[in-house]
């Protein structure tokens, strides 16, 4: 870095600034770079996939080998998506996105009308053409239009040009993809910043209320069908359908009802609910002696949900609702609840000491004269809430970057520079052409371009072909 | 056997009678083998389709709910897809590894069919309709393009090999020197090279001379497309496969919105998606440049394939998440 007093001395250190943010920029914007943080955002989001996401610190102490735990758990893998380092890596991503497209991809890409020497660029062409310059030159222009070229003459040195454009416009294509990104990257930034989710459950005849906004539903009843299906490999209960038929209260005290089933959300004052899950919540009542214990839940457990056992150290979880107990005693593979039971574990303070399978409807003795007994079942409901002021902005950013791509991909921009020169016999057509992804790409096209324009050159009965040189580039 | 069975074995009868043909041709390069193989590769597909709207209508569940219904598409599509680059840039060469790796697919698929079962809750939506023919179109585009790549490198290494061994002693010449035609068009070679690797150079020297020499791998390498022709048609297949794997992804999460509540979830498939995004828009934006199009871009295609392979197979059976749809 080079440093410079500016006129009137004293703000040199403002021009270091100045130079400082300058190669700032010029990083940022950088090709390279741009590709290496694409390649540690790859890196990243894989990571996420292999490594288990959002699990408490349990799981990876118990699942993983404990050195890949302690790695997991220290660089804070398994929340990595919502982690400050990917946030900032997609930040950096967009910075160097929106910088390189107007450093470099947008100058670049719209090079000046100026004389080239033909045969040094590799898609060259000479047309021997009968005729005189200007009639030629004529022709020449009229078939480059004809076929949707951009065609503009310019003189240098004394030369005449002929210049002649195609999918210019698709120089843009690029600058569209990236807006796309940065649009739905804005998207995304809304909900941060006003958006809101959560998850509820509702007990058939209960009311809940959304915090967020004081929405209001009661779940007047819960249906779901699983059908047995016969496969090759045996039976399958497969889930069809599961609905929640409610009233709904929303911020105009209006309640009405409703019906929410998959893949068909509620709006409800700009909040969209959606039926994620359902089960069965069983009320538990602990005895001792015959007398109903303190500290006895009093309404009906979730699966996951637990309690302790009067002032004993011991607890209990309902881990799991079964839907048919076999002949056996053991679990059935039917989820309908057919003989019904509750699959429970059992602790000592932290630790597990067993899991029993309860039926429904009956007790458990638990010694020193506890006893455990289990209710009938309730149907509840899982319903997730999402208030995503963002998703318009996501949707128009995943269509304009969709557009982009679709530019960038099928228009190609090429550029045709044509001289005409006198020859012993004609004239000399030279053609070149240039394209913003290489001249492989438009060898064919510039073959068949050279092919129709020998034709043209023709007189309608003459016979013998035009010489036809294409110059090459070697390795 | 029943109907859905007979279309089955048809299928891959077909894909493996051209298989053999369109390899036959691709070493031989026997044109008869041609002619045999691409209505058996077009019969395969045929087939294929007709057996999964066969399904549909027997059933009446839409046939994509299942890993066996998506595989199968995913074959069908594969020789779809490079039936159409074929007609358009004559790529019969291919269609045996493509065929290969479709019937492949489809064996694969079969290990997966367990009959007719309805889709469950979460996929009884006509996005089911339009997400999953997108995605599955998407991977169909890049096996394609994988098959393009690994030819790229069998082609670049096999003239590596003939440099380096017998054809050491050949002189540097540039091609065409002798006054090669392409097209009825003369060549001749610039003196001063600007482009580092023009398409118009054609095949490496020491392939041309080797292949003079009567050396059966320069012969066969040689009947392959240059090495900047199979750049730009793997260029060509990726940028088919990229907007249909976007659009896939964006259809994906406007169903996901209106199935679980959040337009991403950050789901193991979801996130596979992406990384094989991010891996097929680095090779779109570094084949724009000389030094990575060609070899490193064909690695770059193959690996890409790799991706789409854990994003489709590796992710569904051994990752569970919201896309564990296996039967």
């Amino acid at each position: 870095m080079t440093t410079s007093t500016a006129p009137g001395g004293g703000s040199s250190l403002l021009v270091q600034v100045r130079e400082l943010f300058g190669e700032l920029l010029a990083q940022l914007s950088n090709f390279w770079f741009g590709m290496l943080l694409l390649a540690v955002w790859g890196v990243m989001t894989l990571i996420g996939v292999i490594v288990d996401q959002g699990k408490d610190q349990s799981f990876y102490l118990t699942t993983y080998p404990a050195a890949l735990a302690r790695l997991v758990l220290r660089l804070h893998l398994e929340n990595i998506y919502h982690s400050s380092g990917y946030v900032a890596m997609i930040g950096l991503i967009i910075a160097c996105m929106t910088l390189a497209t107007f450093k470099r991809v947008i100058p670049n890409r719209l090079p000046p009308l100026r004389p080239v020497k033909i045969d040094k660029i590799p898609l060259n062409a000479t047309v021997l053409m009968p005729g005189d310059p200007a009639t030629v030159r004529g022709r020449i222009e009229s078939f480059f239009a004809e076929r949707g070229w951009l065609v503009r003459k310019r003189e240098a040195g004394g030369v005449e040009w002929t210049f002649a454009d195609k999918y210019n416009w698709a120089r843009r294509g690029v600058l569209i993809a990236h807006v796309g990104f940065i649009v739905i990257a804005a998207g995304t930034t809304m909900y941060w910043a006003w958006g809101y989710s959560g998850q509820t459950t509702i007990v058939s005849g209960n009311t809940v209320t959304i915090p967020e906004n004081g929405a209001k539903f009661q779940l007047d009843r819960f249906a779901y069908r699983i059908d047995p299906i016969q496969t090759r490999s045996g039976t399958v209960f497969q889930p069809i359908d599961y609905v929640s038929y409610m009233h709904v209260t929303g911020k105009d005290g209006v309640t009405h009802s409703a019906v929410l089933r998959v893949n068909q959300p509620l709006d409800v004052d700009g909040t969209a609910y959606y039926q994620a899950s359902y089960g069965f919540a069983v009320p538990f009542t602990v005895t001792r002696d015959g007398v109903p214990v303190a500290g006895t839940p009093q309404a009906p457990l979730r699966e996951g949900e637990g309690f302790g056992i009067g002032q004993t150290s011991r607890s209990v979880r309902y881990a799991r609702f079964v839907g048919t107990i076999d002949a056996r005693g053991g679990i059935g593979a039917d989820p309908r609840p057919n003989n019904p039971g509750v699959a429970l574990d059992f602790f000592d303070g932290d630790q597990p000491i067993g899991q029993v399978l309860v039926p429904l409807e009956r007790g458990l003795d638990l010694g020193n004269g506890y006893r455990l007994n289990v209710g009938r079942y309730t149907l509840y409901s899982g319903i997730q809430y999402r208030h995503d002021p963002g998703i318009p902005l996501v949707g128009i950013g995943a269509f304009v970057l969709l557009a982009g791509l679709c530019i960038s991909f099928y228009f190609l921009p090429a550029r045709l520079y044509v001289r005409v020169d006198e020859a012993a016999q004609g004239v000399a057509v030279g053609i070149a052409a240039t394209t913003v992804k290489g001249y492989e790409i438009f060898e064919e096209q510039f073959q068949s371009l050279v092919e129709a324009l020998r034709r043209e050159a023709q007189p309608p009965a003459a016979a013998p072909r035009a010489t036809v040189t294409v110059a090459e580039g070697v390795t | 056997m029943n109907t859905d069975q007979l279309l089955i074995v048809t299928a891959i009868s077909a894909y493996i009678v051209g298989t053999l043909a369109l390899l036959n041709y691709l070493l031989s390069g026997v044109e008869i083998s041609k002619r045999i193989g691409i209505p058996f590769a077009a019969l395969g597909c045929a087939v294929q389709f007709t057996e999964l709207l066969y399904r549909w209508q027997t059933s009446h569940i839409w046939p994509l709910t299942n890993l066996y219904g998506s595989l199968s598409l995913f074959a069908a599509m594969s020789v779809l897809i490079f039936i159409i680059f074929a007609v358009r840039y004559n790529l019969w060469f291919m269609g045996g590894f493509v065929l290969a790796i479709a019937a492949g697919f489809l064996a694969y698929a079969l290990t997966w069919n367990e009959g007719y079962l309805p889709a469950v809750p979460a996929l009884q939506s006509y996005w089911i309709k339009i997400h999953v023919p997108l995605v599955v179109s998407s991977y169909a585009a890049f096996m394609v393009a994988f098959v393009s790549a690994i030819l790229y490198l069998i082609k670049y290494y096999g003239e590596r090999s003939l440099e380096n061994g017998g054809a050491r002693s050949v002189a540097m010449q540039p091609a065409g020197a002798g006054g090669a035609s392409l097209g009825g068009m003369e060549l001749r070679t610039m003196a001063a090279p600007v482009a580092p690797r023009s398409i118009i150079v054609g095949d490496s020297p020491y392939l041309e001379q080797a292949a003079q020499q009567g050396n059966t791998l320069a012969l066969w390498l040689a009947t392959l497309p240059t090495l900047a022709k199979l750049d730009i048609l793997t260029y060509r297949i990726v940028a088919v496969g990229l907007p249909l794997l976007t659009l896939g992804i964006i259809t994906g999460a406007w169903w996901a919105k209106e199935a679980w509540g959040a337009y991403w979830q950050w789901d193991p498939k979801e996130t596979a998606a992406l990384i094989s995004w991010i891996v097929y828009a680095m090779y779109m934006h570094l084949h724009t440049r000389n030094q990575w199009r060609g070899l490193r871009c064909a690695w770059l295609a193959a690996f890409g394939f790799v991706t789409i392979m854990f994003c489709y197979l590796g992710v569904n059976i051994w990752i569970s998440g919201l896309h564990s749809y296996k039967m």
